[in-house]
């Protein structure tokens, strides 16, 4: 056998007790009263709605008739601007054009006092109401959950005098455009009225030459342009050195004052947060005490490599955490549902199956006499196939259903886009949790051994399963 | 060291015997129960509020039944205690008949109506979902097509991987051991009453994943045996040494994971999460039918076809 070198056991060992710690508490520095994280440990994972409680809600036209992707995204903006300026952040939205729908799922915020769905849900799908006011006067100012500024309740005569209603707008689209002096292509909103949008628009924009008409949704200012001529034909121009997403943002948003159909909300569902940390607590109670019975079992049954083996399966579980967590800047954070611990603690069954595999296929060749060295490499190398197979299967398993219950799967043909399900996430974790044991399942736990058994201390077969010396 | 010198091939009718016997009694229940969705795939909805002191159940329905025209049932479920064991709440879950959908203004009317009759029961969402028909049947036939890929998938991969042992004979068995513990998974929500809902495709989908494993273990060790022992050696007994090889760790394995899955299910029940219960329960059928059928039904099964094989080919000979 080759000899792995005496201080590997130490090292491999250390490295999984560092990942394990910095996996839960995470690193976080102090720096006078601002705390900041390094490293984000468990406490800063982001747990799904069926832990956190939230909302999930599918919004569909009320018409017989087919929505166009354009009537589909603007709906969607709708909603996505109502988010925003709620501070909701962490939602996630899905339109399906197929099938007419808009998915929206958020958590419920931790300052939260009332648990009130049915409005959350009425308000976010409540027909936008779209106006043009005359002027630019807003009552407050504050930052939504994207950054931006958030512009509040119009006052003055902004407040009194409205130009335009939703009603009056026939389409707004993003167009492209090229600067008449500089020659530069830009973006800007192109937009059509209809006859009265017309009249309307051409009187205003007579009287109010060089002054502000700021757009509103429902009670959020949206845009706030100038008038540069006066408008008499119903087809005008917004500029204002928009990207390409910015114009067609803000023409999605103008479209949806004018959409043809209400949204209505055909399934919804909401959990509230005390039922979801209470499944919480107890899925904490339950994965310490089963951790425990393996433990106790391991170090009973295998002794020596069921030593190793807990500590293999401590780094198998700080390497699921961490991959939700974000503890790796190259992975994002991973939303953790209910059905995603079980995943969890699904892959560390299949990881005390890949030690229970080697230590037994070591067990085996000592009893059929091979020295301890000869029987720790005939153990190894007569059970890898066996775990590698067996772990291939699961990440078949894990596979697909992350390809099939994922926001864009490849299912969509048939069923539409969806939400990406709680089940999404059992595969994720299923599968990281193949990877952690292969990692250290089989890898770290093979240095291990091959490592502790230079020692002079463990030389003892019985350490291993044999017969006692 | 101790090995086990259990005869599995020969005692194979006891074994074909046991599962028939078991399907048997799930199909009777099915017969009788007929089979729940959950209103995840069939659509419909169903709230669930905290509230306390008393309230009376008939008064309930009665009010939500004027409330939204519809026929429900109400189930009252007292001192649920929450986890960190401080405050004990009354639950009242309302579920309504038919497969339709109801609308956010009728759940608001709902706990209006609730609070007006009990002022002081200060009712609190605890749940609440509503599907929608057609949503919940995609959802549904979603989920199955997920089912059968899978499977696909896993007849190919062992097909190729064990072709030294007549890999598609394997992977053929494997499959009917996976189909057996398929469908004793699917009789535990049956005889249970627990109707079938996205932790059934999840349950499903693991314990494929999880009885293939064992298979894959067991097949493992045959091909290696074939090796070592010849290729004279008849079937039977070259999958009787495998099985007995393997199976100490058949069963420390299953029981290692159906004791952390057994915990789950007791710490669930203490604390009265349904949605973890009903996922545990059938988990941990389905772990140990998983070992059962890669041990019992999967290894005799194959040696049956083989034998089967040799037959046909010495007759072909004659």
């Amino acid at each position: 056998m080759k000899r792995v070198a005496k201080p590997v056991f130490f090292i491999v060992a250390l490295l999984i007790l560092f990942l394990t710690y910095s996996a839960t508490f995470g690193i976080k520095g102090k720096n006078g009263d601002n705390s900041t994280t390094y490293i984000k440990g468990v406490g800063d994972i982001r747990w799904g709605i069926d832990i956190n409680g939230g909302v999930e809600a599918t919004f569909s036209p009320a018409t017989s008739k087919k929505a166009t992707k354009e009537q589909i995204d603007s709906a969607k903006s709708i909603i996505e601007v109502r988010l925003t300026t709620n501070h909701i952040t962490d939602y996630e939205l899905y339109s399906d054009y197929n099938n007419d729908r808009i998915i929206v799922r958020f958590p419920w915020k931790n300052d939260e006092k009332t648990f009130d769905p049915e409005s959350a849900i009425k308000e976010l799908s409540a027909t936008a109401m779209l106006t043009f006011r005359a002027g630019d006067e807003y009552t407050t100012a504050t930052t939504g959950s994207d950054g931006q500024p958030v512009y509040k309740t119009p006052k003055g005569e902004t407040a009194t005098n409205v130009i335009l209603t939703g009603s009056d707008i026939k389409s707004a689209k993003s167009e492209m455009y090229q600067d008449q002096t500089t020659g530069k292509a830009t973006y800007q909103v192109g937009m059509v009225l209809n006859d009265s949008g017309t009249k309307k628009f051409a009187a205003a924009t007579e009287s109010m030459q060089g002054k502000i008409i700021s757009i509103w949704m429902d009670d959020v200012r949206i845009s706030n342009p100038r008038v540069d001529a006066v408008i008499t034909d119903g087809k005008c121009s917004i500029q204002g050195n928009f990207t390409a997403a910015e114009a067609s943002a803000l023409a999605n948003k103008i479209t949806a004052g004018a959409l043809p159909f209400k949204l209505t909300t055909s399934n919804f569902s909401t959990i509230s947060p005390t039922l979801g940390s209470s499944s919480l607590h107890a899925m904490l109670i339950a994965g310490m005490i089963a951790f425990g019975i393996i433990c106790v079992f391991m170090l009973f049954q295998f002794r020596l490599p069921g030593f190793i083996a807990i500590i293999a399966l401590l780094g198998q579980i700080a390497l699921s955490f961490a991959a939700v967590s974000g503890y790796f800047a190259f992975i994002p954070s991973f939303t953790l549902t209910l059905p995603g611990i079980a995943g969890i603690i699904l892959s560390i069954g299949m990881g005390v199956d890949a030690n229970i595999i080697t230590a037994s296929r070591i067990k085996e060749e000592l009893w059929s006499g091979k020295t301890l060295d000869g029987a720790i490499q005939k153990g190894d190398d007569n059970s890898f196939w066996a775990i590698f197979d067996g772990n291939i299967t699961v990440v078949i398993v894990g596979v697909i259903l992350m390809l099939v219950f994922g926001p864009s799967n490849i299912l969509s043909a048939m069923f539409g886009a969806s939400t990406t399900g709680s089940i999404y996430s059992f595969g994720y974790t299923l599968l990281i949790g193949i990877v952690g044991n292969f990692l250290f399942g089989v890898t770290a736990t093979r240095l291990m051994t091959k490592s502790i058994s230079g020692f002079k201390f463990a030389r003892n077969k019985w350490l291993y399963g044999g017969a006692a010396e | 060291m101790k090995t086990f010198k259990i005869r599995f091939f020969e005692n194979r009718k006891i074994f074909f015997a046991i599962s028939l016997g078991i399907m048997v009694i799930g199909l009777i229940f099915n017969v009788i129960f007929g089979t729940q969705l959950d209103i995840q795939f069939k659509g419909g909805a169903e709230i669930k509020y905290s509230f306390d002191g008393k309230i009376v159940q008939e008064e309930v329905e009665k009010i939500v039944q004027d409330t939204t025209k519809k026929d429900v049932t109400v189930h009252i479920l007292e001192n649920v205690k929450s986890s960190d064991g401080k405050s004990v709440k009354n639950n009242v879950s309302i579920s309504f008949a038919g497969t339709e959908s109801i609308s956010v203004d009728n759940q608001q009317a709902i706990a209006k109506a609730l609070t007006v009759k009990y002022p002081d029961a200060n009712f609190q969402v605890v749940s609440s979902s509503s599907v929608n028909p057609t949503m919940g049947h995609s959802f549904f036939a979603k989920c199955m097509v997920a089912i059968l890929l899978t499977c696909v998938l896993l007849v190919f991969y062992i097909a190729l991987r064990f072709k030294k042992i007549g890999g598609m004979s394997a992977g053929v068995m494997a499959v009917l051991a996976l189909l057996h513990d398929v469908i004793m998974v699917y009789f535990t929500f049956i005889i249970f009453r627990i109707p079938l809902n996205d932790s059934f495709i999840a349950v499903v989908l693991t314990i494929l994943g999880y009885s293939l494993n064992d298979t894959i273990i067991i097949y493992d060790r045959i091909r290696e045996n074939r090796r070592l022992m010849g290729p004279k050696t008849p079937y039977s007994v070259l999958v009787n040494t495998s099985i007995n090889q393997t199976f100490t760790r058949s069963l420390f394995t299953a029981g290692c994971t159906f004791s952390s899955i057994a915990t789950v299910f007791i710490v669930g029940q203490v604390y009265g999460i349904s949605s973890v219960t009903t996922f545990a329960l059938p988990m941990m059928v389905g772990i140990v039918t998983g070992c059962y059928s890669s041990v019992c039904i999967a290894g005799p099964l194959y040696v049956m076809w083989q034998n089967h094989k040799a037959k046909q080919k010495a007759e072909a000979r004659a």
